[in-house]
């Protein structure tokens, strides 16, 4: 499973970060931060008339030596991005896949709260709750 | 990659360069030294041909060669070390150039404007002083007028200069083997021919005695140029044209020459204006003797067995030079004679070609292209065809040669097995004179002369065969050498084969593990690469060549990464900046802390502001670090205070460590300097939340008596009562002044806090305190320690004359008891509360002054666990902020606030000040019950009060009556 999940806001910073407590917050940090180049160059090489039927899930973004880096881009520009460790050769590109729907829909939930107010940094116990069953659980 | 001064095509040509070797006579060395020079470093500012030359090529076809140069060194037959690895020394040399090289302070900063971001390559961004951020976009906004600049990186380049001169000299490749020697002899000695042939026979014998390693000889029969040297200022010229002469019969024309020097003496030091083309050559060559130095004397520490004079003993020639033999002391006069410099103060201060006269650079000029041009390329031309003659002559023999070779190493059997085995250990080694590697020589001396061409199509065959022979060394040098030639070469060129090179890199780092050969290797395809614009492809092989071995060279290559990413076509911002920050890591493990700091700090610019806040606490808190190791405080603390004040995602021991680094950063800072004290940013203080109470602190109750009051500093406001109080007063007012209002009526406010109206000056009378209350707001998850708080206030005598006498809080005056109230000397331990009240009193003395204060001084502790306590001073201005103005259209449409006046009040001269007190006041009444109460005035001022009025919202509920007392009130209705 994931070790890190993010969700960059269309301005590109951070609406929400979870790592596995267990490894060091800020290089993942860095690894997303660094990753959205690489959403913004797949999204820029569709072609302008295709946007529309762009596909949401990007792919592998890259990999590094511990990790593979997922993206996958909402209609509104706002980005999701998964982390997985490089030696979990279980998931396939299927699951990533489904797990980013999963990401997505439980987004669009927050976002559906009259209560959030979109740019916030999202608190939401239920988007809390989807992502952690995405997460390595710490055994 | 960033940009380079010079071209690609120049950087390669001048990374190869033959090779020209010098031998001195003790006598000639003489007559240079006057320059401060030796004869290498006389002529190297000339070493560039301005002239074009020729060449035939085996086809007699003419081949120009423009813009050669040669490069001329002294022998120096030190072996090196292995050549895997650059020796410490020569590490050294690398990472002195690095740090010596640091980007122009002050100059116009680069801005290269990447997708939404604009990044500005100076230090300036850094030199602004806090907040850094808004000084930033001011200069970006100057510049984003002017053009925009690429980025260059002087460093690296310099790095790489000198990497690649310091290259040792390897067996599989023939490029920096020396091509030639010159012989050079003074003409004041007794009898020059006899030296001249002295030197020939050194030279023979450091070349074929098998004695030395080191340097190594492109040919066996190397080119001897005997160069004559003549001091203007001394000699007698026409003995030197005579043994010139002489020296035309015995070594041919083209063999030989005549330089005349010195023709300047030293009295003649009227024109001081000539050039010196020797600085910008001999700074460098200062810090390359210097770390032969100190190479060579670690060397006499290891061998002063012998307990000799330390001068020279190190040396391998020393074994002779007992005897007095001048070429022996030339020999060693590269690194004889700046040990000679170092001893004073530094040879850097000393004018070089001090007897050089401009005539005299072009008669060296003239020498160089003479030397070049009649004895160098022709002695090439000469090789290449005999190379060739040879290498066709033996094409028939050469396969059954090669399979017999491999026959030999093979074993012939089982050929795959021995493949593996061969490349386990980096392959073959060929002995020198292999015929394998004539091919190999041929093609080297054709790249030099840049005939790339035939350079290609013979490093293309000599790769077949290396390869064929598993020499993977061998066959790693031809494919790299090949794809530069490929690339180097002009019309219908052949596309650059980077592949080639990427096997070649492979091969060197994996199989040889030679990391600097890998590391040039790298070096010339990223900056191919870069010219083709395949940034991509630079930058992923830049990344590949950082390892654990170097910091330095992998800070280096790391940064020229980044630097790749932003030169994309769609530039990857973010990308460079996360290389920037790696790079920074490598530079401040590598010990260069300005270059770490720089990468920081432009990493900084594209993390700046963007909600990555674990990222940017990173960053600032490096910056800070960095800073402030590199004495600059003043950064250090604005880059610290930018992790205080954010709303910080990090955990409470993460906190707690930056407070610490912050608070001793900020100690060190006040403590160099005197100037006032810095704002601190913790706690935070919520201004808007202040209160203000003029007047003594009631008691509300004491025994039976009850104030008469419900005004105190935690009273809730109330918006009716209060509009209720301030009738009640204003018709007090009326009545007592016969039924008008003055103008400048003002209802009297005791407790003034974010409710009232606080657009008036408040008024508070002498004698009386004034209570002031502020909430501060610990934004951190360790608790803060405050203590030694006081109020800052800054205090106008207004006279009512118009002389103003301004006093501070700090400075005292006579009017002022200086005193900063404190109330809470106590130390309060443990704020983690989110706010804390503090409240502090002011006593001003004099009359008829205003009086205002506005900043607020707060001392910060942390308390360790260790219990030793870090305390600093420091403080915030307290500024308030009125509510925001919604009057006028222009109001609001921009946000504008109105002045707040709590904390400035009017002193007025002392007054009467009234206390009222109930006694027995019912709590309940039934209805139509009438009860007695008791109301007592009393006067605690010393001035006397008079006309006391009462006024009651319904004075049909009471009525006055006493026993003894005299009423003096008037009821007004």
């Amino acid at each position: 499973m994931a070790v890190c999940i993010a969700v960059i806001a269309k301005e590109n910073y951070p609406l929400y970060i979870r790592s596995v407590p267990t490894q060091n917050e800020l290089k993942f940090h860095y690894t997303v931060h660094t990753s959205l180049d690489v959403v913004e160059e797949k999204i820029s090489a569709v072609g302008k008339a295709m946007a529309d039927q762009r596909e949401l899930y990007l792919g592998l973004l890259y990999p590094t030596e511990d990790y593979k880096v997922y993206g996958y881009v909402t209609n509104s520009k706002v980005k999701f991005v998964i982390v997985v460790d490089s030696s979990n050769t279980s998931l396939r590109d299927n699951e990533i896949r489904s797990m980013f729907r999963k990401l997505h829909n439980s987004f669009t939930d927050v976002m559906c709260n009259p209560f959030y107010n979109p740019g916030d940094p999202i608190q939401s116990k239920a988007f809390d709750g989807i992502v952690s069953g995405m997460m390595v659980q710490p055994s | 990659m960033a940009q380079c001064v010079q071209s690609v095509q120049e950087f390669i040509q001048d990374s190869f360069v033959p090779m020209v070797a010098v031998l001195c006579s003790e006598d000639a060395e003489k007559v240079t030294r006057k320059n401060n020079l030796n004869f290498a470093e006389l002529v190297r500012p000339f070493c560039r041909l301005t002239s074009e030359g020729h060449i035939r090529d085996p086809n007699n076809m003419v081949q120009p060669v423009k813009n050669l140069r040669i490069s001329v060194n002294n022998v120096v037959t030190r072996p090196t070390p292995g050549s895997g690895t650059l020796s410490p020394a020569q590490r050294r040399l690398l990472s002195e150039v690095v740090l010596s090289c640091q980007p122009p302070e002050g100059g116009v900063a680069n801005v290269v404007t990447a997708g939404n971001y604009d990044l500005n390559f100076n230090d300036r961004s850094l030199k602004a002083s806090a907040p850094w951020y808004s000084a930033w976009r001011e200069t970006l906004l100057e510049l984003s007028t002017s053009k925009l600049y690429t980025v260059t990186t002087p460093w690296f380049e310099a790095y790489r200069e000198n990497f690649l001169q310091s290259m040792p000299a390897s067996d599989h490749e023939f490029l920096n083997h020396y091509l030639a020697c010159l012989l050079v002899v003074s003409s004041s000695e007794a009898v020059p021919v006899e030296q001249f042939l002295k030197l020939s026979q050194e030279q023979h014998r450091i070349q074929h005695s098998g004695e030395y390693t080191n340097p190594k000889w492109f040919i066996p029969n190397t080119l001897k140029y005997y160069v004559l040297l003549h001091d203007m200022s001394e000699g007698d010229e026409q003995r030197a044209d005579a043994v010139y002469e002489d020296m035309k019969q015995r070594y041919g024309a083209q063999g030989c020459y005549l330089l005349k020097v010195n023709s300047r003496t030293f009295s003649a030091g009227a024109d001081e204006q000539i050039p010196d083309p020797w600085s910008q050559y001999l700074h460098r060559n200062n810090m390359h003797t210097q770390v032969r130095n100190t190479a060579i004397s670690t060397a006499n520490t290891n061998a002063s067995v012998d307990g000799v004079s330390n001068s020279l003993d190190g040396h391998p020639l020393q074994l002779d030079a007992a005897s007095d033999s001048g070429s022996l002391d030339a020999l060693d006069a590269m690194t004889s004679d700046p040990k000679r410099g170092t001893g004073g103060p530094v040879a850097g201060v000393v004018s070089h070609g001090a007897c050089l006269t401009l005539s005299d650079h072009d008669r060296i000029r003239q020498f160089i292209q003479e030397f070049t041009f009649r004895g160098l390329l022709p002695h090439i031309e000469k090789n290449i065809r005999q190379l060739n003659d040879q290498l066709v002559s033996r094409k028939g023999l050469s396969r059954s040669l090669f399979s017999a070779t491999k026959k030999w190493f093979g074993g012939g059997k089982v050929p795959e097995k021995s493949i593996s085995e061969l490349k386990s250990t980096s392959g073959l080694l060929y002995p020198p004179e292999a015929p394998e590697l004539q091919i190999r020589k041929m093609a080297d001396l054709c790249f030099l002369v840049q005939h790339y061409e035939l350079a290609y199509s013979c490093y293309h065959t000599a790769k077949k065969d290396f390869l064929s022979d598993q020499a993977m060394l061998y066959a790693a040098g031809a494919l790299e050498m090949a794809a530069v030639s490929a690339f180097l070469q002009t019309g219908a060129p052949r596309p650059y084969p980077a592949h080639y090179m990427d096997t070649a890199i492979q091969t060197y780092r994996d199989v040889c593990k030679n990391m600097v050969l890998a590391e040039r290797c790298a070096l010339l395809s990223a900056e191919i690469l870069k010219s083709q614009g395949k940034y991509s492809d630079a930058a992923t092989l830049l990344i590949k060549m950082t390892s654990e071995d170097s910091d330095l060279r992998s800070a280096l290559l790391l940064e020229q990464a980044g630097h790749c990413f932003i030169n994309m076509r769609n530039p990857m911002v973010r990308k460079f900046a996360f290389h920037m920050i790696l790079a920074g890591h490598r530079f401040s493990k590598a010990g260069q802390k300005r270059h770490a700091l720089r990468c920081y700090c432009q990493a900084m610019q594209v993390y700046k502001g963007k909600g990555w806040s674990l990222a940017e606490d990173h960053i600032n808190f490096t910056i800070g670090r960095q800073s402030f190791t590199l004495r600059q405080p003043e950064n250090a603390v604005s880059a610290f205070r930018h992790i205080l004040t954010n709303d910080s995602q990090q955990t409470a021991t993460q906190q707690g460590a930056f407070l610490r680094e912050y608070l001793y950063v900020y100690k060190s800072v006040m403590e160099g300097s005197e100037a006032g004290l810095p704002q601190l940013p913790l706690p935070c203080i919520n201004s808007s939340a202040t209160r203000v109470y003029f007047g003594h602190e009631r008691r509300l109750a004491e025994g039976e008596k009850q104030a008469a009051t419900h005004v105190s500093l935690d009273q809730e406001y109330d918006q009716d009562l209060a509009a209720m109080w301030c009738h009640l007063e204003e018709q007090v007012v009326a009545a007592a002044n016969r039924g008008v209002v003055p103008v400048n009526f003002q209802p009297t406010q005791c407790c003034l806090n974010s409710q009232t109206d606080n657009l008036r000056f408040p008024l508070a009378v002498v004698e009386e305190p004034i209570i002031v209350e502020v909430t501060f707001r610990n934004p951190l998850k360790v608790p803060l320690v405050l203590s030694d708080l006081s109020l800052l206030w800054k205090f106008t005598a207004k006279d009512f004359s118009k002389a103003q006498d301004v006093l501070t809080g700090e400075a005292t005056g006579e009017a002022i008891t200086n005193e900063k109230e404190v109330l809470a000397p106590t130390v309060r331990t443990g704020l983690m509360l989110p706010y804390q009240l503090i409240i502090t009193l002011v006593i001003s003395h004099v009359s008829s002054v205003c009086n205002c204060f506005g900043l607020f001084w707060s001392l910060c502790i942390i308390k360790d666990i260790t219990l030793d306590l870090l305390v600093v001073r420091g403080r915030q201005d307290l500024e308030i902020r009125g509510p925001r103005l919604n009057h006028t259209k222009e109001d609001k449409t921009l946000v504008r606030h109105g002045p707040d006046r709590r904390l400035d009040p009017i002193i007025t001269p002392a007054m009467p000040l009234m206390e009222v007190f109930f006694l027995q006041f019912p709590t309940a009444l039934l209805c139509g019950e009438i009860r007695k109460a008791y109301v007592e005035f009393c006067n605690v001022s010393s001035v006397a009060l008079c006309g006391l009025r009462v006024a009651s919202t319904h004075p049909d509920f009471f009525t006055f009556g006493g026993q003894a007392t005299t009423c003096l009130c008037n009821w007004i209705y």
